[in-house]
């Protein structure tokens, strides 16, 4: 890499593609960069190092959900078979995704950085796995290459690139699908490699829609798909390829918060968000005939993709707020916007990924707020 | 006595921890000053190349405020003016005599200190050339002899990485400790503060009068002097507050108790580099060849005046600077580790599993001065806020600072801060942003408006 490096810095021939030289220099050494000035030291975290670990955290989430989507479709088509032909099944239709997403979107994140000549950032390394962890296994590719796409250039080069971007990028791509191509992902059909014509209910359109009946009781009584709590949280459910383990998206969360990563403010609060509008609603729901209001929270929380959203694509720290209290406030938002979301429009069961989007546009309000605050408390103190 | 908790900060695991023993160095051939390191300051030289000075003599004056000058750190010749680009003067050099001859001002006796009045000891300390060793927030940089601060901060312990061990370097200094103390205590109608570390068991700190005490513990930075402000007694705008490095209490209580400038301080010498870490008694200004002589280890070194958090890129041939009681020696480093980004952490490579203050265990790492990374957008994933003690939003602050808006800036409270109390924020920052310079950039351009 050395012995070519000089035609890619300036006054070199191939100066125009020396984000790519730089990418591929620093993918396969570490920057030899120092520091000039003090702090002469710096800790070993880079952006690489960081994008990295959330990669790792998908993996138990990725690698059950695989082997979800091979048990599924042989579940619907009514054969028996062991775990490692379900992986090859699963892996089958998880991989043409994976590709699509990672070559379309590193075709635009590579073209943007050349023409505005940066280094390439590292930031499509998760968004490239999140996007197919948020798709159904049946989505056609194309969809898939639009969705990105969309998610890439409209989602987050257009405002600058990683670190610019106002909404998180993989919830963008999976929302262009949801309003542009609803038959693919519309949240209330499950989604299996099965049989033509095969489908059913998801989880949370089951109670969706029904009039004053209990939606746990209604959740029994699904004969096609076990809806038991413990099931739906171990995740042999159909649903998006990533999602459906809440047990492996609990492990993703236990590493990013452990390594400082994922803020665990955030996932702390938007849990707690969830479960008090849960109970808020479950009081309330004698006065209605809105079966969604019945779901006990614990269900919720198992239920859709709220825990895949509050953990990965909640936390993708450039989207979401940045101050700590504001954090707090996001968090919760997004857990009581999820369950309002569910509980009274029945069009959109899914309310984890527009309760997100729709927190993500308001983050910024939250820090102004959080700021404002913070200088009202230094005025106060001026005063006395 | 009150008792403060710092809980956010670091305490960066470098190998190379000075052993908390003092060892007397051998005297230098050369001590010199370093003018580029005052900020907000213009140097006017007193002395040419050749001329015979004496210990505390004054080598130069500051051009916008000409009662403060320098005194010189040894008596012999100026034996050399070194100037930088655009004729900064970038070192003055003294060689020492044999035999230093020292410049002398009254003397006073301890029982009389207390009742000194604050006129006749800021006269003495300008005739003695020693004003500089007193500093002042905001804007860390030489107090105004015409201002009131309305407290002086002493911080009696240091958190930085490789820094000296306060408790041993007071060590029979508590008269002239306590007769420093005494005369700061003069200079404010407000308090002089002096922090201690929660376990210290030096006399000279613990037993300190006419000061407040506070103990402080906690990771750093909860040493420096800032954050201890902040917590005691935060500047609002239009305070001033000064500060004095508690080794330079002692040379004040020296100078009113025997009349002359006493340069000796103890230095920490410490870093991956050194062979030996140790705390050396030597004086300000030393040249670091002395105090280095056998001590570096095979291959390429940095060496620094100061921590390696804040110091000041030195090199073997450079001097201590004014303020510095620490040199490290920090190696450098090139390899380029293969697809070293896939490794999550191992003894060798890394520090941690995502980042040092993380670390199981106890270990020490031989940190190099690679960047380990390289620079990026800002994606704010808290690691500032968790290294950083203060009630300061560093996030909208640095964005401020970027828009240049001062008014902003100022209503975040820039005020209270200083390059060197955001040093570990730089460290901790995945994006690589140096967020003590841009603090620094902030703080220029809030001094350049008032």
């Amino acid at each position: 890499m050395d012995r070519i490096r000089p035609a890619f810095e300036s006054g070199g021939k191939l100066k125009r593609w020396h984000p790519i030289f730089e990418m591929i220099d620093t993918f396969l050494f570490n920057t030899d960069e120092e520091t000039i000035e003090g702090p002469h030291i710096r800790d070993s975290i880079d952006l690489k190092r960081v994008m990295i670990i959330v990669v790792v955290a998908l993996i138990p989430a990725l690698v059950f959900g695989v082997i979800n989507v091979g048990y599924q479709e042989a579940l619907a088509k009514g054969i028996t078979r062991d775990w490692t032909s379900n992986l090859a099944a699963g892996l089958g239709s998880f991989i043409p995704i994976v590709l699509v997403s990672y070559l379309t979107g590193g075709f635009w994140e590579v073209l943007f950085s050349v023409v505005r000549r940066r280094d390439v950032d590292e930031g499509f390394l998760v968004t490239g796995l999140l996007i197919p962890l948020i798709m159904p296994p049946t989505v056609p590719l194309w969809q898939v290459a639009v969705a990105t796409t969309f998610g890439v250039v409209i989602g987050k080069m257009i405002f600058g690139g990683t670190g610019m971007n106002i909404f998180n990028p993989a919830l963008t791509a999976r929302a262009f699908i949801f309003f542009a191509y609803p038959q693919s992902i519309s949240g209330d059909q499950v989604w299996v490699n099965g049989p033509d014509g095969f489908s059913g209910a998801t989880a949370l359109s089951v109670p969706a829609g029904e009039i004053s009946k209990n939606a746990v009781e209604l959740l029994s009584r699904v004969q096609q798909f076990d809806y038991s709590w413990t099931n739906m949280f171990i995740g042999w459910i159909p649903g998006s390829i990533g999602e459906t383990s809440k047990l492996m998206i609990l492990i993703g969360a236990a590493l990013l918060i452990f390594t400082k990563i994922g803020s665990w403010r955030i996932m702390v609060s938007g849990v707690i968000g969830l479960f008090v509008t849960a109970l808020t609603t479950n009081f309330l729901a004698p006065y209605s005939t809105n079966t969604m209001l019945t779901l006990p929270p614990q269900y919720h929380l198992v239920m859709g993709g709220f825990l895949f959203g509050i953990v990965f694509m909640a936390t993708d720290p450039v989207s979401a707020a940045f101050t700590n209290r504001g954090r707090w406030i996001y968090g919760f938002l997004i857990g009581f916007l999820t369950v309002i979301i569910r509980a009274i429009n029945p069009a959109y069961p899914e309310g984890a990924m527009l309760a997100i989007l729709l927190m993500n546009a308001f983050s910024p309000l939250i820090d102004y707020f959080v700021v404002q605050g913070n200088i009202k408390k230094r005025l106060a103190r001026y005063a006395q | 006595m009150t008792d403060i908790r710092i809980r956010k900060g670091h305490n960066i695991k470098i190998s190379g921890a000075p052993k908390p023993e003092i060892i007397t160095g051998e005297r230098p051939a050369k001590v010199a000053l370093v003018p580029v390191e005052f900020r907000y300051v213009k140097p006017k030289l007193l002395v040419k190349e050749g001329d015979v000075v004496q210990l505390g003599a004054p080598l130069f004056f500051d051009k916008r405020n000409p009662q403060v000058r320098w005194a010189s750190p040894g008596g012999g010749t100026v034996s050399k003016i070194q100037f930088g680009p655009r004729r900064v003067i970038e070192k003055v050099v003294v060689a020492l005599d044999r035999e230093e001859e020292t410049f002398t001002v009254p003397v006073y006796d301890q029982d009389s200190l207390s009742s000194l009045d604050r006129g006749r000891i800021i006269e003495t300390l300008l005739k003695a050339s020693l004003w500089p060793l007193i500093r002042q927030r905001p804007f860390n940089k030489i107090a105004n002899p015409d201002d009131k601060p309305k407290a002086i901060f002493v911080s009696g312990l240091n958190t930085a990485p490789l820094t000296v061990d306060l408790d041993l370097a007071l060590e029979g200094q508590e008269r002239s400790f306590q007769a420093g103390l005494t005369v700061l205590n003069q200079l404010t109608d407000g308090a002089v503060h002096l922090t201690i570390p929660s376990k210290s068991r030096q006399p000279a700190l613990t037993g300190a009068e006419n000061v407040v005490l506070h103990r402080i513990s906690g990771p750093h930075p909860a040493g420096n002097v800032g954050i201890q402000i902040h917590h005691i007694d935060p500047i609002n705008p239009g305070d001033v507050v000064w500060t004095v490095t508690a080794q330079q209490v002692v040379i004040l209580g020296k100078l009113f108790l025997t009349g002359r400038f006493d340069p000796t301080i103890i230095v920490s010498v410490g870093g991956p580099s050194v062979k030996n870490p140790i705390h050396v008694r030597t004086r300000m200004g030393v040249a670091l060849e002395t105090l280095l002589s056998d001590q570096l280890k095979e291959g390429d070194h940095r060496i620094l005046s100061g921590d390696v958090l804040t110091g000041r890129k030195a090199g073997i041939d450079g001097y201590l600077g004014f303020y510095d009681t620490t040199v490290s020696a920090i190696p450098v480093n090139k390899q380029r580790p293969f697809l070293g980004w896939l490794r999550l952490g191992s003894k060798k490579t890394i520090y941690t599993l995502t980042r040092a203050y993380a670390a199981f265990g106890h270990e020490r790492f031989d940190f190099t001065t690679k960047k380990n990374g390289s620079a990026r957008a800002l994606v704010p994933i808290n690691a500032w806020e968790e290294v950083l003690p203060m009630d300061i939003l560093p996030n909208p602050l640095y964005r401020s600072i970027l828009a240049r808006d001062v008014e902003e800036m100022e209503k975040l409270g820039i005020l209270e801060c200083d390059e060197e109390d955001f040093a570990l924020c730089t460290f901790a920052c995945p994006s690589k942003i140096n967020l003590g310079r841009a603090i620094r950039q902030g703080l220029d351009l809030m001094e350049k408006e008032i």
